[in-house]
């Protein structure tokens, strides 16, 4: 069978996103090893990252607090096959209930490079942040969240 | 005064994978658009409006339903309407030309979904443009990865055994291999799906769907605009779109599709249907990978939280059950972007219509139930509950 007529065409764009205030405090707190969180004032639900908006309600979330670093870890998945411009797999990825929080925080868990494969964790450990040595306002500021012996 | 609106027309070319594909993709828009019109015996100038869809970004263009219109040699007098809502763009076009339609304001729409999963030499980095890109790109949270979340809770949550997933997967394929439009047209078994390529746990590569390339059309048009076809028509009887928060975390649960539940019960309430499972006779599901089929039988009302897999095991989804699901194979054997989406519909209409392709056409069917899902962790979902009229 032939191969089909093809023609390589390459997109190459960068981007700067401006996070605005919500996430532009949000960031600025994990540069400071903090992890802050904004709540509903109608449903008092308490939002990780912040949202300017609630989903639900519908209206503004103006009150901010500071969440506990350390939650519950309520799902995970051990990937074997990344894709371009993200980490080198094998690494873990999941989801945690800070507490104090309503929503899910998803976060890394450990590479799995660093002789780990995942297989010690399970869903409902308590995990706690390991924060990253150099920090620049950015999600991987917490470098990954880690089970708490 | 509003109208009902109703599918008198489908085309849909066969799919296949694109290094196979020797055709472009405004050739398919092409065929899978004459082929819909012819059969729903209208011609080019009686069409009013198109209802185009793309996803920006994925096929390296961000006007490609413009220029495949120009291109489809239907006239230049038609309204354009494009539509760009990501993973749920095919469904949403036939939503909005059923909208069109039932204002008054047009008799006969067409819908049209080409190949969006065509061009990207590496598709799931084309796909990963789409999740949230501030705090979730950067953890390395791909699609897959995001459905793994819901496949791990899923299976934790009920105590289901991964294999269940490699029987639900065998299950699609055997429908698959009888669909002469499908692209994946062989069957596996359950184990050689569990010893696919691991993507992220739970899910391995045979559990996810393929790149294909195909193009779907449907003509929306009036009841009576409809009852020219010459056979029968699919009246949309409800339909309705819903979707979740943002960002995977406001989710709050994975191991439930809170978000159909929803939106089935109000497109429920719209159709009267009152028991789904006894009402509604074929169903096709927008179910890319193995764990979404479970979880939105059980949204959907089909059977209890956790009963979904039983439910596919005991054969009530297979072509002689009581609730012939995904006979076409559904986006596990056949996934071509916008025309992908579109298929539920598409397939739906035809068994209705008795349009099907021979092999996978069912009996006396009468009342169908189409379904497509797309996003992120965010999901829209779309729904609708079709009847077969014009007997």
């Amino acid at each position: 069978m032939n191969t089909p007529a093809t023609q390589h065409v390459r997109w190459d764009l960068d981007y700067d996103i401006h996070l605005g205030s919500t996430w532009g405090r949000f960031m600025q707190g994990l540069r400071e090893k903090k992890i802050l969180a904004n709540t509903c004032p109608e449903c008092r639900r308490v939002f990780v990252p912040p949202q300017a908006y609630c989903e639900s309600c519908f209206v503004r979330t103006d009150e901010w607090l500071e969440l506990p670093q350390e939650g519950v870890l309520e799902v995970f998945t051990v990937v074997a096959r990344g894709f371009t411009g993200g980490p080198t797999p094998p690494y873990v990825i999941g989801a945690i209930r800070l507490d104090g929080a309503d929503t899910l925080l998803i976060h890394l868990l450990r590479h799995t490079d660093q002789g780990d494969d995942g297989s010690r964790l399970e869903v409902g450990d308590r995990v706690r942040a390991v924060w990253a040595e150099d920090r620049s306002g950015h999600i991987l500021d917490i470098s990954r969240f880690e089970p708490i012996a | 005064m509003a109208r009902r609106a109703t599918i008198s027309g489908v085309g849909m070319t066969p799919a296949t994978s694109p290094s196979k594909q020797s055709r472009s993709v405004i050739e398919l828009c092409q065929e899978a658009a004459w082929a819909a019109i012819d059969h729903a015996g209208v011609s080019p100038d009686q069409l009013d409006a198109i209802v185009v869809g793309n996803i920006d970004g994925f096929e390296g263009t961000v006007l490609g339903g413009k220029h495949q219109t120009r291109l489809l040699g239907l006239g230049d007098q038609l309204p354009l309407t494009v539509i760009n809502t990501g993973g749920t763009t095919g469904g949403n076009l036939m939503q909005v030309a059923a909208r069109m339609v039932r204002s008054g304001a047009h008799e006969r729409v067409l819908c049209l979904g080409g190949p969006t999963f065509f061009g990207a030499t590496d598709l799931q980095s084309a796909i990963n443009t789409n999740s949230p890109m501030i705090v979730e790109q950067p953890l390395g949270m791909g699609a897959y990865h995001m459905g793994a979340f819901a496949a791990s809770a899923y299976l934790q949550r009920h105590g289901i055994d991964a294999a269940a997933l490699g029987e639900i997967v065998a299950i699609d394929h055997r429908k698959g291999a009888a669909n002469p439009l499908a692209h994946l047209r062989y069957e596996v078994t359950p184990e050689q799906v569990m010893e696919g390529m691991q993507l992220s746990t739970p899910l391995t590569l045979p559990m996810v769907c393929p790149v294909s390339t195909s193009a779907c059309a449907v003509v929306v048009a009036s009841e009576e605009a409809g009852s020219a076809s010459g056979h029968p028509t699919a009246l949309i009887k409800a339909m309705g779109t819903s979707s979740d928060p943002y960002l995977g975390g406001g989710k709050g649960d994975f191991a439930v599709m809170q978000n159909l539940a929803i939106l089935a019960r109000r497109v429920y309430a719209l159709a009267d249907v009152r028991s789904p499972r006894d009402e509604i006779d074929v169903v096709e599901l927008f179910a890319p990978y193995a764990h979404m089929q479970p979880m939105q039988l059980e949204a959907l009302g089909f059977c209890e939280p956790g009963a979904g897999v039983d439910l596919m095991l005991s054969g009530a989804t297979d072509r002689d059950g009581d609730l012939p699901t995904n006979m076409s194979g559904g986006p596990k054997c056949t996934n071509a972007g916008v025309a992908g989406e579109l298929a539920p519909y598409a397939h739906v209409a035809m068994q209705l219509m008795g349009s099907a392709p021979p092999e996978i056409q069912l009996d006396d069917v009468r009342v169908g139930l189409a379904h497509g899902t797309g996003g992120s962790f965010f999901q829209f979902e779309n729904l609708a509950v079709l009847h077969r009229i014009g007997d």
